[in-house]
């Protein structure tokens, strides 16, 4: 950070329910968040789409798992101080590796995130699994 | 900003003008296109994202089973692409290597 331009700590915290339609506005929270720290576009694109790819995989694991309640809602937060961090959350199992079988013509969205993303991890606590993603500032 | 989808045929192939964004909500409706098209007997697709915002991987992935399947009917498909951001994506994913991706349509066209 450089002198003199004060940042404040910032958190801002998104649920929504699983509909896929919801997460362009994860992106859109995502990359109004990261403009803040007035870092290059390139680093706001990739927070976007790092933010709506976690989100869509959350979302999309649950409903191809089936077993997670419809309404059970994806809490997104993101939150910069020293770094910009994203961590998306849900409750249920979470498959966080790709299958060659998986419906996505070839594509892996979870070897593109961790290919994106340096500091990459997933958490598990008891049933809520958390994508969680930093970007140092 | 949604997705929108043009198509018109020239030279022999298909050109998909495609703007807006990619994504896990409006991918379908690209998939549902290109199969539409594929059916009709159209093996020869031009994707033209020039107008593409946003491109994730559920969108990579309508991309790739595209050209699966025009290739079952020996055709082809080539993307039209000279934005930075989306071309850092299929470079990850190692897509960049799979897709003839050309700066614009005339380059595309060209290259036939």
């Amino acid at each position: 950070m450089s002198a003199g331009a004060a940042r404040t700590a910032t958190a801002v915290t998104v649920t929504i329910a699983r509909d896929p339609a919801l997460v362009r506005t994860v992106r859109l929270v995502a990359a109004s968040v990261a403009r803040r720290t007035n870092k290059d576009e390139e680093f706001v694109e990739e927070v976007r789409l790092a933010a709506g790819e976690a989100c869509a995989l959350l979302l999309g694991q649950s409903f191809a798992d089936g077993s997670v309640a419809p309404g059970e809602p994806v809490a997104v937060r993101i939150s910069f101080n020293d770094t910009l961090a994203v961590d998306v959350s849900t409750s249920g199992p979470v498959d966080v590796v790709d299958h060659p079988d998986s419906d996505v013509d070839g594509v892996e969205p979870w070897a593109l995130l961790r290919g994106l993303i340096d500091d990459f991890s997933v958490g598990q606590d008891g049933d809520v699994t958390t994508v969680s993603m930093s970007w140092p500032l | 900003m949604d997705l929108s989808l043009e198509t018109r045929h020239e030279d022999g192939h298909t050109i998909i003008e495609v703007g807006g964004e990619i994504d896990v909500y409006t991918a379908p409706r690209l998939r549902d296109k290109i199969t539409e098209l594929v059916s009709d007997g159209n093996y020869n697709l031009v994707i033209d994202m020039e107008k593409v915002d946003f491109l994730d991987s559920t969108g990579l992935g309508v991309l790739v089973g595209g050209l699966k399947k025009v290739r079952a009917h020996d055709g082809s498909m080539r993307l039209i692409c000279n934005q930075e951001r989306l071309l850092k994506i299929f470079r990850i994913t190692g897509l960049a290597k799979v897709f003839a991706i050309h700066s614009s349509q005339a380059d595309a066209l060209a290259d036939l």
